[in-house]
């Protein structure tokens, strides 16, 4: 494994998913799967195939909606949007992201130090 | 939670059409290939690279096809249906173990589902009325003479209806029997003799027609009627036309105004014809009404919605005090007391019902006791299947899970045979029940029937499923993949749980029969027991004159004196009498009583004794012996000296000096209440409540001297009860041709009705207590089975070192019994406990009667050690070179 791309953990991959769509509107699993690896500066390597499970894992609990349009290069394809149910499980998802994440950078801090 | 949900819901559409979501998949994989195939080219790389690269950054296309269905999918159904799928083919490999257990099953659900048809249509469904349980019955009660319900007269019911402000209406009924001459001959009709308010109480709309005003019930008022649709259909032919039209009730003609559904049923609860009248147009209980003094209206009350049973009662001690300022001479000491009506209706036959749903929920018990040693025996020889799907990585939970859908498949087959015998079983039951089984709603296996006996499948798959799936999940990996044949590799614990199982078997079967045993014996008593008059060659037919046309006391005296003597000329039916009432037959009439010189009885205490009129001959006829003095006779009449017969209970219980004859006692009816007559003689003692009550004191007079408008005639005779009742019926006629001859019956008939409570449960139990013991039976023939063929190398042993087949024979049947033993020690103190509930329907016999407990036991021990000898045969021939050979 290239030591420097990490692995995802599956929620992860689901808050990344949430909050592409809140930046950038409606997407297709490409669209989505490109602005990941985007964002991330290539640091994040997925086998995009996987979006499609965090799509579906989603789509069931109603934070995105999906429904076939046409691409800009006039493919017929599924665009993903967030619903309103999307945005506030975002918001909490995020907070408790960095609630998390700082209570790792604090204890790691005091690991160093100790 | 909700999101949780929301994905469930679309799993489940999703697994419904899983074709459509599997296509969209497809699509959008295509597409989302084209697109980095595309990206790929812009980079500049060939087409074939630029497509096996995309490939590559989509990742494992079967893989992400899977991954998808089983997101998409419902993986616990689907695993479920896999299992059952499974199950079903496991069970269709052993067809025997698979019918024994089933067909188990089905007999206990079956009978289970229904008796509980039965509980819930009598005791649990709500009464079928609106808003049921705001009715409640009121009653007036007289604790200080021990009076502890009874019912009013019709001038309280008005002031507790007026002056109450807890009950949004109320309404008195009575019950009934008038002549109904229509069409055809004449009947007697069961006739619920009501205020106007009945049907409004009740939130009844008619079939057709109207219901009562309030107009109906005022004095004077045109005489109407309304039809019960079960009279309207069997007497009217369902006549559309009927309404309008007048009918006669006892010779007196009524104006048809409505028509009740059949489904309404008050106060008569069975499914008998009635029809309703108002009060006030009743021949007798009309008369009654000015008349404060008695008590016999029956008054049931809607409360009002948010008053409490306590704030009701408030108000009613309040009216009863204000009652018994105002008019003391009636209602003083009297206070009134509510009570649920439902609780009421079902009060007498709720406990029986309980009781019987306990026997039929141990055979059940006993049913899954038994099929749980039976998946305890297949585990064992499954242990190499089990072993193997352990290896291949199946988890303990897993393997748990298939063994309990196992279970669940055959709690479900035996549920649904279950279910068909439980129709069957019920169309049976209709005809067993006793017809005095109140039945407001239809018995039948209805929808919450059905509920319970799918639960009732699913719990018994539970209890007999899960102790032998874990066992079997449980067992040694390497040992079972060992021995291979899974013969002799039986755990100690499970040898321990299936031979607590068969004990558990032979207690719970101990409880049941104990029960049957004390009701059978009890059954026998009562049937035995002698009433202390004639039954064989006694016919019992009943006249009652009409009121409106028959209305003076000596009519009825000299109608009874006429009938009876053109009767005693008939060839063979000299032997005949009058009496009201008949015993057994009419119930009884307690009277309150005096002794002339003797002081007035005192508050709490009251002398009464069961009152019966009868013809001179009557004594002689039902073969009840004299003591001392005389019997009536035919100069004991109107206008002589008013005499009376008292029996030897009267004589122990308030002449306990043996001074009774010559004394004068003060009792009666209306007209005479307060008349004084003579004890002039003293008779046996006669059953007259019931056979399972012993004889009170009652007290006799002459029907001369104490005429009534109706009463039955008794007839000894060896003629055939048909030649006999059609000489009475022509003699009937050539006096009054309108008069029916009703509730023709022989004694014997009388005495099989009067029994047909006790018959019905006893006769229940004692099914299900023949049920359990071959349960009970078979549980340790196949305990003591498997023993023996896991022992076959260990017995081929001993034999081969030189052991008897008497001595192997006793080995096994040592084991037996110690299983028997170890049951009937845990059995003997339940039996002793259980029997309590029965106690109080046992005549003549005490709950912990040992004679049965020892009975019951050796019963029990018996039959085990039937068998166990079977399979202890079969032990006694095995060949020790056979069995030597056999590893």
């Amino acid at each position: 494994m290239p030591g420097d791309k990490s692995e995802i953990l599956q929620g992860t991959l689901d808050l990344m998913v949430l909050k592409t769509l809140e930046a950038m509107g409606p997407l297709h699993g490409y669209g989505i799967a490109r602005r990941i690896e985007q964002i991330s500066e290539e640091a994040l390597q997925i086998n995009q195939g996987t979006i499609y499970a965090s799509l579906v894992r989603l789509i069931q609990k109603h934070w995105i909606s999906g429904a076939w349009g046409t691409s800009d290069n006039n493919r017929k394809a599924k665009f993903y949007s967030i619903t309103k149910a999307g945005r506030k499980q975002l918001h909490t998802e995020a907070q408790n992201w960095e609630r998390i994440s700082a209570v790792i950078g604090r204890v790691l801090r005091i690991a160093e130090r100790g | 939670m909700l999101a949780w949900i929301r994905a469930l819901a679309s799993r489940t559409r999703a697994w419904l059409s899983p074709r459509h979501a599997d296509q969209d998949f497809e699509n959008e994989l295509e597409i989302h290939l084209e697109m980095l195939t595309d990206e790929n080219a812009r980079r500049g790389m060939a087409p074939e690279e630029a497509k096996r690269a995309a490939r590559m950054r989509l990742g494992g296309l079967t893989q992400l096809r899977e991954t998808n269905r089983e997101l998409q999918g419902l993986p616990l159904i689907e695993t479920f249906l896999q299992d059952a799928r499974y199950a079903l083919r496991m069970l269709g490999k052993s067809p025997g173990f698979t019918a024994v257990a089933v067909l188990t099953l089905a007999l206990g659900i079956g009978a289970n589902t229904a008796i509980f048809s039965v509980v819930y249509a009598v005791v649990l469904k709500p009464l079928p009325y609106v808003n049921s349980e705001q009715l409640f019955n009121v009653f007036e009660v007289q604790p200080q003479q021990g009076v502890t319900g009874t019912g009013w007269s019709y001038l309280n019911f008005r002031e507790l209806r007026e002056q109450n402000s807890v009950f949004s209406e109320m309404a008195g009924v009575q019950k009934h029997q008038l002549t109904l001459t229509a069409r055809g001959e004449p009947s007697i009709v069961n006739t619920s003799v009501v205020t106007p308010e009945l049907f409004s109480l009740f939130g009844q709309k008619p079939l057709a027609g109207r219901m009562f005003f309030s107009g109906d019930g005022k004095p004077g008022a045109p005489p109407v009627v309304v039809l019960g649709e079960n009279l309207w259909r069997g007497s009217f032919g369902a006549d559309p036309t009927i309404i309008g039209s007048s009918i006669n009730l006892d010779k007196r003609a009524f104006t048809v105004i409505g028509i009740m559904p059949a489904t309404f049923r008050f106060p008569f609860l069975t499914k008998s014809e009635q029809l309703w009248i108002p009060l006030v147009q009743d021949p007798v209980f009309g008369s009654w009404m000015d008349r404060r003094g008695g008590h016999w209206l029956q008054v049931t009350g809607r409360l009002k919605p948010g008053v409490s049973m306590t704030e009701a009662q408030a108000e009613l001690d309040t009216i009863s005090a204000r009652l018994a300022k105002a008019f003391p001479a009636e209602n003083d000491g009297w206070a009134i007391r509510m009570v649920p009506l439902q609780q009421m209706i079902v009060e007498d036959v709720k406990s029986p019902l309980l009781v019987l749903l306990g026997a039929v929920g141990l055979v059940l018990l006993i049913a899954c006791a038994n099929i749980a040693n039976l998946l305890l025996t297949r585990a064992t020889s499954r242990a190499r299947e089990i072993a193997v799907r352990t290896t291949l990585g199946a988890g303990r939970a897993r393997i748990v899970r298939q063994l309990l859908v196992e279970s669940a498949v055959l709690g479900l087959l035996g549920g649904a045979i279950g279910i068909g015998l439980a129709y069957w079983g019920v169309a049976g039951l209709s005809w067993l029940l006793p017809p005095s089984l109140p039945q407001l709603s239809a018995i039948r296996v209805d929808n919450f029937v059905l509920g319970f006996a799918l639960l009732l499948s699913v719990l018994a798959s539970c209890a007999f499923g899960l102790a032998p799936a874990l066992f079997a999940a449980n067992s040694n990996l390497q040992a079972s993949l060992r021995e291979g044949g899974g013969r002799s590799g039986e755990s100690a614990g499970r040898r321990r749980a299936r031979s607590f199982l068969a004990a558990g078997e032979i207690a719970l079967a101990m409880v049941l029969l104990m029960a049957a045993g004390l009701l059978l014996r009890s059954f026998s008593r009562l049937m035995s027991v002698s009433p202390g008059f004639n039954v064989q060659h006694m016919v019992k037919a009943d006249i009652s004159l009409p009121r409106f046309q028959y209305s003076a006391p000596q009519q009825w005296a000299a109608f009874s004196d006429e009938l009876l003597a053109r009767i005693q000329a008939q060839p063979g039916l000299e032997d005949s009498a009058v009496a009201v009432p008949v015993p057994i037959a009419d119930g009884f009439i307690n009277l309150g009583f005096d002794i002339a010189g003797n002081p007035p009885v005192f508050a709490g205490a009251s002398r009464t004794a069961n009152y019966v009129s009868v013809s001179p001959d009557y004594f002689r006829v039902m073969g009840i012996p004299l003591v001392a003095g005389r019997f009536f006779n035919q100069h004991d009449i109107s206008s002589a000296p008013r005499v009376s017969v008292i029996s030897e209970a009267m004589v122990r219980l308030y002449f306990p000096n043996g001074d009774a004859l010559g004394k004068r006692l003060t009792f009666g009816f209306p007209p005479d209440p307060g008349a004084v007559r003579e004890i002039i003689g003293i008779v046996g003692d006669v059953r007259d409540v019931a056979l399972g009550q012993d004889p009170g004191p009652m007290m006799y007079v002459p029907f001369q001297q104490a005429p009534f408008w109706g009463g039955g005639v008794i007839v000894k005779s060896t003629l055939s009860p048909s030649s006999v009742v059609t000489a009475i019926r022509q003699e009937v006629r050539k006096m009054d041709k309108d008069l029916p001859v009703t509730d023709v019956q022989t004694m014997p008939d009388i005495m099989e009705t009067s029994l047909a409570q006790p018959r019905f449960r006893t006769l229940l139990l004692g099914v299900f207590a023949a049920m359990a013991l071959v349960l009970a039976a078979t549980g340790i023939f196949g305990v003591i089975s498997y023993s023996v063929s896991c022992r076959t190398n260990e017995i081929g042993i001993r034999v081969a070192l030189g052991a008897s087949s008497g001595a192997i024979l006793g080995m096994v049947l040592r084991e037996t019994l110690l299983l028997a033993l170890a049951g009937l020690a845990l059995g003997v103190p339940s039996a002793l406990v259980a029997s309590r509930v029965v106690g109080h329907m046992l005549f003549g016999i005490s709950a912990k009667d040992p004679l049965t407990l020892a009975a019951v036991a050796v019963t029990l021990a018996a039959v085990a050690a039937l068998a166990g000898y079977i399979p202890a045969r079969r032990a006694m021939r095995v060949d020790p070179m056979v069995a030597l050979r056999y590893e």
